[in-house]
């Protein structure tokens, strides 16, 4: 019985990070309605760069994004000003711009064939002082860099609310997601929300690839593991809904973690791919999408 | 008149001399050339750089200690053929080895895609092919004369690891009676699987977790909460170094107490995975074909060499490249002739038990009637701690071959000891 709560604990711990790396995702689909697929590499970009601020300065990842999340939100800004809008721009008039998809696609394998080429193709993990540690509750063993992750998760989640609900920043953000041109009649400066929208995305996923790190491996295509979670995640939860991604994060975790306790691992990956062709059968919006997200 | 018959019998004289000499030349100390197909091209081209290595070092010692003394002293000539992977130029080149460049016997080619076609030609030319290390069962079970294998098959790391828990329970006193199956489940974790559900089965064991799991997958905590829920004495695995890192740091992290744990190369004899691991790697057992450490006569001093030339140990694959050459070497002295027929002859009647190429972990080295070597094996190591603090891979099964001074340490100790006095993250 123990074993079973501690299944679901670790279901949801790890389904917030699924969660967390779907919701930049989820925030650059709802406001410019493009889907990233370099969204992986883009965390495997924030775990080398918290794995060497680690090995050569040993700052620990958490601390680390002080350094790391201006950096990445530069990145990602200026990804999207320098690489993405001038494709943005000549189909400025298709609500869903298949270029901007083809030259993320391209960017993925641009990034991960140069990440093998700079760092090698080695796996590499780091030890911070919690490395192992665990919380024992009777029986159920609770790793205590999954509970920091889910605690970050969790803080993250709500400032971010906050953000988009509270200040005018936020609000543009929102405007834009929901009508592009009403926005920009409104004199909201649409280049400048998307660059912001995507560098606040990128800046999500760097705080993934620091929780990540002190439990997981970084290698060149780590980003291939967790973008298909992040894409089913996405889909289930709504696309564009930011508390779809994070519920849509923990049922996954949970239904992997759970089921595989009552079938082999091999057909609860199954079951999460019926699971998100199902939702898109019978309730194409996501199960929390909704009419207006926001 | 007689001033040109005599510079014609001269001439003639001369000509026959020069052909008799040229002929006892071919006769005495002439090469014998032998082919080698390598993938020295494409993904696996540093396996290939390693083979081709460990040819040119076996066979200068070889011709540097006097050729074959059956053919009057003749050298070994090496021609390597890059197959780059592809079973498609793998058999031309076989092929062409065979009918251009002439060659007695072949050896490659390491994939056994690969060998197992090429081995096909060699066949029907009834040419020799000796294959150091391809496992693929198959290969040794087509009825073929010409093909001889000198490294165990596939199924056999199943078979070594059951022997394995045996022998150790044997050995200790405490019988594992328990046994998890967790392997990754493409084609080499459920083939491997198969044979430990039929050896369980003959054995007595009870199976109490039977888990293919995906290896890309991001948690694998799942899986490590199956196994505690199951209470196995043993686990086995079958694993990629980034499953296997996860696999282990999270079984650390979840204290799943077991007797032990083996698992079958790949991912855990990836040299990533100590230092990704670290102390919890601390007590694990890993079936290799090969280790550096293998109590061997002579394997220090031949590894030393190589890592002097070329800059690292011997892999396993380069150890039964080295008894392969050996073994070639042994059959040349016997047949006495390059005929490719006379040394097909002389292979299968190989008993090589003691020489420079006795650095493989088997008693010794023969065929059987498919070419097989019945005596090939996998040697079991354990990680462990060196008293100057680092970690090593430690043979310790099998007991004759075991790192001298080394007994395995069984059962593990559990984590929360394990914990508490620093022999765990």
């Amino acid at each position: 019985m123990d074993i079973i709560l501690a299944t679901i604990i670790n279901g949801i711990l790890m389904g917030s990070v699924y969660g967390l790396t779907a919701l930049g995702l989820t925030l650059i689909f709802g406001v410019m309605k493009v889907i990233n697929f370099a969204h992986g590499s883009f965390l495997m970009a924030a775990m080398f760069l918290t794995y060497y601020l680690f090995r050569l300065t040993g700052i620990d990842p958490y601390l680390g994004l002080v350094i790391t999340l201006p950096l990445l939100f530069a990145f990602g800004y200026f990804t999207q000003q320098v690489l993405i809008r001038p494709v943005f721009k000549i189909e400025r008039d298709v609500r869903e711009p298949i270029s901007v998809l083809m030259l993320t696609a391209g960017l993925w394998i641009f990034m991960d064939a140069f990440a093998l080429a700079l760092f090698g193709a080695f796996y590499k993990t780091i030890r911070t002082s919690y490395k192992g540690a665990v919380i024992h509750l009777g029986d159920v063993t609770i790793s205590l860099s999954r509970l920091y992750a889910f605690l970050t998760t969790v803080i993250l989640a709500i400032l971010f609310y906050l953000f988009l609900k509270k200040t005018r920043l936020g609000q543009a953000i929102r405007a834009t997601g929901q009508d592009r041109d009403a926005a920009r009649l409104m004199g909201i400066n649409i280049d400048r929300i998307y660059n912001v929208a995507f560098g606040i995305g990128i800046a999500i996923v760097g705080v993934a690839g620091a929780v990540l790190l002190p439990f997981y491996y970084v290698h060149p295509v780590v980003g291939v593991v967790f973008d298909i979670r992040a894409f089913i995640v996405v889909v289930l939860g709504g696309l564009g809904s930011i508390p779809g991604a994070l519920l849509g994060g923990v049922i996954i975790g949970v239904v992997e973690s759970f089921g595989a306790q009552f079938m082999t691992a091999t057909w609860t990956e199954g079951i999460i791919y019926a699971m998100f062709i199902s939702v898109l059968f019978l309730k194409p919006e996501g199960l929390f999408g909704f009419k207006a997200e926001w | 008149m007689r001033k040109i018959v005599t510079s014609f019998i001269l001439i003639v004289a001369f000509g026959v001399a020069l052909m008799m000499w040229g002929t006892s030349a071919t006769a005495f100390a002439a090469d014998v050339v032998i082919g080698n197909i390598l993938p020295l091209s494409g993904p696996v081209a540093p396996i290939g750089k390693v083979g081709r290595e460990i040819r040119e070092m076996a066979v200068e010692e070889i011709n540097a200690a006097g050729g074959i003394k059956s053919m009057g002293g003749a050298k070994l000539k090496m021609i390597y053929a890059d197959s780059r992977g592809d079973p498609k130029v793998a058999m031309t080149e076989a092929e062409r080895l065979i009918t251009a460049e002439k060659v007695t016997c072949i050896t490659g080619a390491y994939q056994s895609a690969v060998t197992y076609p090429s081995t096909e030609v060699a066949e029907r030319y009834k040419i020799p092919y000796i294959v150091p290390v391809s496992v693929r069962d198959a290969i040794t079970e087509r009825g073929f004369k010409y093909t001889f294998r000198v490294a165990a098959k596939a199924s056999w790391y199943a078979r070594d690891q059951i022997n394995f828990i045996k022998a150790l329970g044997e050995r200790t006193g405490l019988m594992p009676k328990k046994l998890a199956f967790v392997f990754e489940n493409t084609d080499w974790g459920t083939s491997t699987a198969e044979g430990w559900r039929k050896l369980a089965k003959e054995g007595g064991f009870e199976v109490v977790l039977d888990e293919p799991y995906p290896a890309n997958a991001p948690d694998l905590t799942p899986v490590v909460l199956k196994i505690k829920r199951a209470k196995p004495d043993f686990i086995l695995f079958v694993s990629y170094i980034a499953d296997a890192t996860l696999l282990m740091n999270t079984i650390a992290e979840h204290e799943v107490d077991v007797m032990g744990m083996i698992s079958s190369g790949g991912g855990h004899s990836d040299p990533q995975l100590i230092p990704n691991t670290g102390k919890n790697s601390f007590y694990h057992f890993d079936a290799c074909e090969w280790e550096a450490d293998l109590n061997r006569p002579g394997l220090k001093e031949t590894n030393k060499k190589f890592k002097e030339r070329y800059g690292y140990n011997i892999s396993p694959e380069a150890a039964n490249v080295y008894g392969s050459m050996y073994v070639l070497k042994d059959a040349l002295e016997r047949a006495g002739s390059s005929d490719p027929e006379k040394l097909r002859e002389a292979l299968a009647k190989t008993n090589y038990t003691k020489g420079p190429g006795m650095i493989v972990p088997y008693e010794k080295i023969s065929f059987d009637a498919e070419g097989q070597n019945p005596q090939a094996q996998l040697v079991v190591v354990q990680i462990r701690q060196m008293p100057d603090g680092s970690i090593e891979r430690c043979t310790v099964y099998p007991w004759a071959v075991a790192r001298a001074g080394y007994e395995p340490i069984f059962p593990m100790p559990s984590w929360k000891w394990r914990k508490a006095n620093g022999r765990a993250e």
